[in-house]
């Protein structure tokens, strides 16, 4: 998923500015004194209002956007970062339900700071009982592939030290009225009774092949197939079955589309495939307590202790290419004497330049007072549900991917449960295929679920006659499926629901596109509010978080003129080092449970 | 009976100038040596303290990193708070009508359960003072937090104010808690288990 940069403009060694760890005392005396991190506050003033000078200004604090000013602030710039909104993550935020409600009253008034989202529908039936802090809600909820460059980056910069991280092993394809649990390892395969023996090596001989795919052979085999879509190279060349098609296609490759070539299908199985059995037996990971709104406060902090100025609550208002003076709607003003940086979503008014935005990704999340746990592994609090095309009765062209998320990954209580919907379909058809979906889920999770409604108070109304003239109470006993069906089902209480639109310029597939930078800078409309205002991308479709990093590494070396710098910083940690290998990274707080989640395989 | 350690998670506010370093410093830096350069990256510090022989407390203090001077601290600052020191100066006039900011927003965005403690700065300088321990500690009283008087520079009350948040802190409670929660979390610390070229077929 990583695209290399080339740029001809690579500064010498002498222009550049010695980075924070060239300038860390013990680079220059050779020791390592006992050196406590600066606390703010004793040694520098409060200042009235933002600096007035900085080397690079970032307006919006989304997860790209804070990357940037942690890879820049590390570097040795000198980084105002600001954010129209009174809390951090802009586009990629993970808010509460008072926020959320804030946010789609902006958004459907065209408030400058929530550009790039529109017609947002909120439904909220017993607002009483929601107590919006108990929720974290993620506007571009994202999974993280464990063999990833955020993943790696995370680590190199210690970031993953302020969030916590759990894994999902369970990954969901809706296929004929149900979810089928897609046999994604050799152990699966082998033991699913299933599958044919021919199945099952065609199914082995396909991963393997996907395996090597970076082996020059199988590069130089790739070739011929170059154009041929993904779905047609595995029917022709590994005689799957339809089913099995749609679950390699979309449920491990997470494709947004149909329209995948076989190049890009592999290396998404690949990446599905080679994140298995990393830090456990599962191949993505999601941080606790929100998503990309946590990831980027966790990097705008990391830019904080590398000297970033942060402040909230401001807008910017125009920007004076000639002078580099940027001014905000509150009448400050700052000298950039480099390089301003904007989110779409924080153009100001009457901005000009802002990149064209012709994709779509329509969101549906809801909150429903279900526990939801038999969707996920044991142990686990999420699950990734797929609807692959033409699988749901509007005929959805595109598939509706899931993110299912948990009360154990709090962001919300016990007993309920966070729904993820997006597709890349448009308009209102989009709308349509999200709600089927919904509706699909509900029946599903109130078919599949043990405690739906049966854990209340006996009644005399609990007491049902069978046919025989014997009397059951109806939650006394596991219930079989046929008796289940008899007793009226209770309906799924939802208690928050919430659609919109985003739009975005990355195409479905696409890494973020160099030229996109590049155009923003070159074509730009003169005298105008945002001229030479170097815009990053709304948030893609992707469901994972790969593109990120390669977004903010091309936006860094547009600044900087090369990425050889992104985040060169080594912290000399020992500590590391200290720790004893286990053999399972899981941390379970509990000795019994971590018993039963040290299998081995 | 085995030591029960548990990781509390502290935050120090308060405007600039009051001290909240100072108090940082001169409870890590006075008797544990866990302040390597190497927590730069990650910029909190942590010390541990005894309240009784079963019992260790280990602290970790998040560096505010300057976030607070704009008051843009992250959400995720105060959700990872179990206590919080809300310092002001007492040589300060207005710094306790400041510090009512910082609870406020304790209030508004950090757990329930957190134990707050106002503390007041500067006792070394107790001529210049100008709020009396009266008022501060009916102040206290009113929102129900705790208080205490300090000096940085002299370590008076440093180490008994911290000692007297952690015997606050509901040990017990959370350690059941923990237990019924069956929290399975991905220690990246860990390098993996497998090396790459394994996997899962």
């Amino acid at each position: 998923m990583s695209a290399t940069v080339e740029s001809s403009i690579k500064p010498s060694m002498a222009e550049r500015r010695p980075s924070m760890a060239e300038r860390r005392p013990s680079v220059q005396t050779g020791r390592r004194p006992s050196v406590i991190p600066h606390l703010a506050g004793i040694e520098d003033p409060v200042l009235p209002t933002i600096p007035d000078q900085c080397d690079v200004l970032i307006c919006g604090t989304g997860l790209v956007e804070s990357i940037l000013a942690a890879a820049l602030a590390w570097q040795g710039s000198n980084v105002l970062h600001v954010d129209s909104n009174p809390y951090y993550g802009d586009t990629s935020s993970t808010l509460t339900i008072e926020q959320i409600k804030a946010w789609c009253a902006s958004v459907n008034r065209n408030t400058p700071g929530f550009q790039g989202f529109s017609k947002a529908l909120l439904y909220i039936p017993r607002p009483d009982q929601l107590n919006s802090r108990d929720y974290s809600i993620d506007l571009t909820p994202r999974i993280m592939f464990v063999k990833s460059d955020l993943l790696s980056l995370l680590i190199k910069s210690r970031v993953y030290r302020y969030l916590e991280f759990q894994s999902i092993s369970n990954f969901h394809t809706f296929e004929n009225d149900s979810f089928g649990k897609m046999s994604s390892s050799k152990e699966e395969i082998f033991t699913d009774q299933s599958l044919s023996l021919a199945t099952k090596r065609q199914l082995m001989k396909f991963m393997k092949f996907v395996l090597e795919s970076e082996s020059a052979q199988i590069a130089k085999d790739l070739e011929h197939y170059k154009s041929t879509p993904f779905t047609e190279f595995i029917k022709e060349k590994y005689k799957l079955t339809p089913a099995q098609i749609n679950e390699l296609c979309y449920t491990l490759g997470l494709s947004p589309t149909p329209n995948i070539l076989t190049i890009e299908g592999v290396s998404r199985i690949r990446r599905y495939l080679s994140s298995f059995d990393v830090y456990g037996t599962f191949p993505v990971l999601y941080s606790k307590f929100g998503g990309p709104g946590e990831l980027s406060q966790g990097f705008c902090r990391s830019a904080a202790v590398a000297g970033a100025t942060y402040k909230l609550d401001s807008q910017l208002q125009s920007y004076d290419s000639n002078n580099k003076i940027a001014t905000f709607t509150d009448g400050s003003k700052v000298k950039v004497t480099e390089r301003l940086v904007c989110s779409p979503s924080q153009a100001p008014e009457n901005a000009q330049n802002v990149p064209e935005k012709k994709y779509e990704v329509t969101r549906l999340i809801t909150i429903v007072k279900k526990s939801c746990k038999e969707w996920f592994f044991e142990g686990e609090s999420a699950a990734v549900v797929v609807f692959p095309p033409e699988t749901l009765p509007s005929n959805n062209v595109y598939p509706v991917q899931v993110i299912i998320m948990g009360s154990g990954s709090g962001c919300c209580p016990q007993g309920q449960c966070i729904w993820y919907l997006s597709t890349v379909e448009k308009g209102e058809k989009a709308r349509r295929d999200l709600e089927e979906a919904l509706s699909k889920l509900e029946e599903s999770i109130l078919r599949e679920s043990e405690d739906s409604g049966f854990d209340v108070e006996l009644t005399d109304e609990d007491v049902v006659s069978r046919p025989d003239g014997s009397i059951s109470v109806i939650n006394s006993v596991k219930l079989g499926k046929s008796f289940k069906e008899f007793v009226p089902q209770e309906k799924l209480t939802y208690l928050f629901k919430l659609m919109f639109t985003q739009y975005t310029s990355v195409e479905p597939f696409g890494v973020v596109n160099e030229n996109v930078f590049k155009k923003t800078l070159k074509e730009g409309t003169e005298n105008s509010v945002d001229y030479q205002v170097l815009y990053s991308n709304m948030p893609s479709a992707e469901i994972s978080y790969d593109g990120i990093v390669t977004e903010a590494k091309l936006l860094y070396s547009t600044i900087v003129g090369s990425d050889d710098d992104f985040f060169d910083v080594d912290f000399e940690d020992d500590e590391e080092d200290t720790l004893a290998r286990n053999d399972s990274a899981i941390v379970d707080d509990d000795d019994e449970f971590k018993d039963e989640m040290d299998f081995e395989l | 009976m085995s030591n029960t350690l548990s990781t509390d998670f502290a935050n120090v506010l308060g405007e600039s100038a009051v001290g909240k370093s100072s108090i940082v410093h001169r409870f890590v830096k006075d008797s544990f040596t866990d302040s390597r350069e190497s927590t730069i990256g990650a910029a909190f510090l942590t010390q541990t303290i005894q309240i009784d022989t079963n019992t260790t407390v280990k602290f970790e203090i998040w560096d505010t990193a300057g976030q607070e001077r704009y008051r843009s601290l992250a959400s995720m600052y105060y959700r990872n708070a179990q206590a919080a020191l809300v310092v002001f100066d007492i040589t300060q006039e207005l710094s306790l009508d400041k510090a009512k900011y910082w609870i406020k927003e304790l209030q508004k965005q950090a757990n329930s359960d957190i134990v707050i403690a106002l503390v007041g700065n500067k006792l070394d300088l107790e001529e210049e003072r100008k709020i009396s321990k009266d008022e501060a500690q009916a102040f206290a009283n009113e929102l129900g937090l705790m208080y205490a008087e300090v000096s940085a520079k002299t370590g008076e009350n440093v180490k008994d104010c911290f000692r007297d948040i952690a015997l606050k802190l509901p040990l017990e409670e959370k350690l059941s808690q923990q237990g019924q929660r069956r929290r399975r979390t991905v220690d990246l610390n860990q390098r993996p288990s497998t090396n790459e070229q394994q996997c899962a077929c």
